[in-house]
């Protein structure tokens, strides 16, 4: 079953074409990884999906309604969380506060907001610093408080915008079991992630753009044996 | 339409936007270089104004005479100003924190003005005046047009200076990135010291000029003050050329709506063009000479 | 919003309740001048709380207040101008601060779309703009007799002086400020502003509607702010563009708020009593230095206590207590 499907995208800068016809579907209920070298045009893709950018052609459809163009916070409205990979927690405020607030608006529909935050400070393992203003937290706990309010959002679709960057192995294995567990809850995950060990322990799908292009599609080990994703990552071999 | 009037009208626009140019270059600066939002620029355009007027009464100095002083000392008070209080307001981190500081300073400074030097309307006058033009039915004033002169003058040397000079590049180059520059040698807090007392010091030389043409009193800080902002967001941020373009366009407007709208409306369009820009283009015509627009 | 706010303690009911009482009871134990000095801190202490409804949460801060201030008494007395001459003052007044409220709830409205996307110091100085074109405006047509004002006929209630009668009205507006702004800082709404303040891009991502939030601020603080003004007008009895629009006004509202401590109920009306009774007192007979100290005052807080005198508060509070929760 698709939650989101992304048919034909395109957005053109001034003088770069990010994304060029891209296409591809996404499982309910998986973790889909989408890798690629840098300046692939990963971040663009999300962008889009978030609702902060619009595309210059192509359509964006969530649980089968269109969703191109529309506003950040009713895409958010309707199920979509983002986590970015440059963390922008309210600064001043808690941990607990910050959770809280993407409890008390976040997906329109019943909520509650209070069970919302525990349940997400507890599967993010932030409570140790729930009362911690957000400015005073290390990266890896950031990152965590990243997908703390992404989660206390209620969102079926959760984009994980590299979330492991800059972490190291303990930190990495970390918030790779937090996704597992968001996964299981129920939640769709959208991971952009360049560990290509962790993506291989935590993908059921895997997607590889590059300058824009898809170039692969399929599990973990099928995509990277492929020649042109090694191709790709580490460049031809010299005549 | 009368051709000649409208031409009068549009000369006479030039004029005062050549010398409202000058005096919101400082300004323009401030804001590029620093980020500050300078409110006590006005009244460093009047501390000029009476400091040429003092020196004139007690040394007998020539106000275009002493332009060179007057930027002298103000450059040195706006030095320090920065120093002292400016620093503090920007360690502190908000852009409302460094308004608030340059607000205050700025009653300060013109309560000691009008404590120094009465709060009545001055004038001051040269004897170094161009005289009187006529030029196909247009008159262009002798004083007006030295002012101009000046204006365009300083102006340039301003422009030169950022631009040939090392010095200038320094500022540049701690404008647009200021960690990146002080990796390369540049000393940031010695170039925000340099760019605010030369901003103030261009600030007090149009005073002397701005002095000669209009009486003046120390309430009119908050009039020039404004008159800066509104140039910036028209013209563009940080550069001469941007302060130039945007105080044309301010003269005109000026004399324009004087002319042919009414003497009382000049105000409203100047506001309504402010708005206006505000809106569509916030960073002015030319953008920010230093960083990407907003 | 309990969990975002924390239970108001009863400490503070019980002060409360203590201040309304000695405020009802003042106005019969103080002498005119001194009640004109505390009529003057509820307006004014007032409209700075009504300040805060945009500028306190979202850092949006309008440096032209003083336009509504100016739309409303222009409103109202221009309206009483045009009113049937048998109708009572007081029915005249109501009428007046019914079509102020109107008039002010649509300039907020027009102003605010294309205003309220603009950040930091454009913003400010486009509210500045604004103020100045309306002050303008009343000055330039003579319709609205702005150069040389219009008088505005008194109000009077028998059994009280007019000091006291407009003291009771401007304590009236007072509580109706703190009141919306309680109410406001305690909803959704007052949750999502303060993130709009903390990061606007990053709240949107979250689900708050930030644009719709922005103007419902702006214009309770636009319509409270007007209201302000209509009861100024009467109480002056006289109105022109130089009375009620005063770029000062704009100011000291924000002076107000930042040395009481931005973001809290006290803090703008600490800080409206302290700053007029500094220069209307203590240096009433110094009147060129006023606005030296006001200046002074001004630095002195920025540098040592950003966060006003309020936030002073809160950290030697917080400090006896050993918390050092984050705190918005």
């Amino acid at each position: 079953m698709t939650i989101l499907a992304i048919e034909g995208l395109t957005k053109q800068f001034k003088g770069l074409r990010a994304i060029q016809d891209l296409s591809f579907a996404v499982e309910r209920k998986s973790i889909t990884s989408i890798v690629g070298p840098n300046g692939a045009g990963k971040s663009t893709l999300f962008n889009m999906v978030s609702g902060y950018l619009k595309p210059t052609a192509g359509r964006i459809l969530f649980e089968n309604r269109e969703i191109t163009g529309k506003a950040p916070h009713l895409v958010c409205g309707m199920g979509i969380a983002r986590a970015f990979q440059i963390a922008k927690p309210f600064p001043e405020l808690s941990v607990e506060k910050n959770v809280l607030v993407a409890a008390t608006f976040g997906r329109i529909g019943p909520r509650d907001p209070q069970a919302t935050t525990e349940r997400a400070i507890e599967v993010c393992r932030l409570t140790a610093w729930r009362h911690q203003p957000a400015s005073a937290l290390s990266i890896g706990n950031l990152r965590r408080l990243e997908l703390a309010r992404a989660i206390a959002a209620r969102p079926t679709l959760l984009l994980a915008d590299e979330p492991c960057a800059g972490l190291n192995e303990t930190e990495t294995r970390e918030v790779i079991d937090v996704l597992s567990t968001i996964r299981e809850s129920g939640v769709t995950v959208l991971l952009v992630e360049h560990d290509i060990k962790a993506v291989r322990r935590v993908s059921d799908r895997v997607i590889v753009i590059e300058a824009g292009r898809k170039i692969a599609d399929g599990t973990a080990s099928q995509v990277f044996s492929e020649q042109a994703v090694i191709d790709a990552y580490l460049g031809t071999a010299a005549p | 339409m009368n051709a000649t009037l409208l031409l009068q009208t549009l000369v006479d626009g030039l004029i005062l936007g050549g010398i409202f140019s000058l005096s919101a270059v400082g300004f323009s600066l401030i804001f590029g270089v620093l980020g500050v939002v300078n409110l006590a620029h006005g009244v460093f355009i009047l501390a000029g104004a009476y400091l040429g007027l003092w020196l004139k009464g007690a040394l007998g100095l020539d106000p275009l005479a002493a332009i060179p002083v007057v930027f002298l000392i103000l450059a040195v008070i706006g030095g320090a100003l920065q120093q002292t209080l400016v620093s503090a307001a920007i360690r502190r981190g908000s852009l409302m924190t460094s308004l608030l500081i340059t607000f205050g300073a700025s009653l300060i400074l013109r309560d000691l003005l009008i404590l120094a030097f009465g709060p009545d309307i001055q004038s001051l006058s040269s004897t170094w005046l161009l005289r009187t033009y006529h030029v196909g039915g247009v008159v262009i004033d002798g004083a007006r047009a030295t002012g101009l002169l000046a204006s365009l003058v300083l102006l340039a040397v301003l422009a030169v200076a950022l631009h040939a000079m090392k010095v200038g590049r320094a500022i540049r180059a701690t404008a647009q990135q200021s960690f990146a520059a002080g990796l390369c040698g540049v000393d940031s807090n010695w170039i925000y010291m340099l760019t605010f007392g030369v901003s103030a010091g261009f600030a007090g030389a149009s005073g002397i000029i701005i002095g000669m043409i209009n009486p003046f009193s120390p309430f009119d800080d908050a009039y020039w003050t404004l008159n800066a902002f509104v140039t910036v967001v028209l013209g563009g941020i940080g550069s001469p050329v941007g302060a130039l373009l945007g105080g044309l366009m301010l003269g005109e407007i000026s004399t324009l709506s004087s002319q042919y709208i009414g003497p009382r409306f000049p105000n409203v369009f100047i506001f309504c063009a402010l708005l206006l820009m505000l809106i569509v283009r916030p960073n002015g015509l030319l953008g920010n000479a230093y960083k990407a627009s907003v | 919003m309990d969990a975002f706010n924390g239970r108001i303690p009863a400490g503070i009911w019980g002060l409360s309740g203590a201040l309304l009482v000695a405020a009802l009871v003042l106005p019969f134990m103080l002498s005119p001048f001194q009640l004109r000095l505390a009529q003057q801190i509820l307006l004014f202490g007032g409209m700075a709380v009504a300040w805060e409804m945009l500028g306190g949460f979202t850092n949006y801060w309008s440096f032209g207040h003083t336009a509504f201030f100016g739309l409303g008494a222009f409103g109202a007395g221009l309206l009483g101008q045009q009113l049937d001459p048998s109708l009572s003052v007081a029915v005249k007044l109501m009428i007046g601060m019914a079509f102020a409220i109107g008039l002010a709830f649509v300039a907020a409205l027009a102003i605010a779309i294309p205003v309220l996307n603009l950040r930091g110091i454009y913003f400010a100085i486009a509210m500045l703009a604004f103020a100045e074109i309306l002050a303008e405006i009343t000055k330039t047509f003579d319709a609205f007799h702005g150069t040389s004002g219009f008088p505005l006929p008194a109000l009077l209630v028998p059994g009280l002086t007019k000091v006291q009668l407009f003291y009771f009205l401007f304590l009236v507006l007072f509580l109706a400020n703190i009141a919306v702004f309680v109410w406001l800082r305690r909803s959704r709404i007052g949750m999502g502003l303060t993130c709009i303040g903390q990061d606007e891009d990053t709240a949107s991502m979250l689900g708050i509607p930030t644009e719709r939030y922005k103007l419902i601020a702006f214009v309770l603080s636009a319509v409270l702010t007007a209201m302000g003004g209509v009861l100024y007008g009467y109480s002056l009895g006289f109105i022109s563009t130089g009375s009620v629009f005063r770029i000062d006004i704009s100011l000291n509202l924000i002076l107000y708020t930042m040395l009481g401590g931005i973001g809290t109920v006290a803090g703008p009306i600490i800080g409206a009593a302290l700053m007029i009774v500094l220069t209307q007192v203590v240096l009433g007979n110094l009147l060129d230095l006023h606005m030296m100290l006001t200046g002074a005052v001004l630095i002195a807080m920025v540098i040592l206590a950003p966060k006003g005198l309020m936030g002073l508060a809160r950290k030697v509070w917080d400090r006896r207590r050993g918390t050092a929760e984050g705190r918005p």
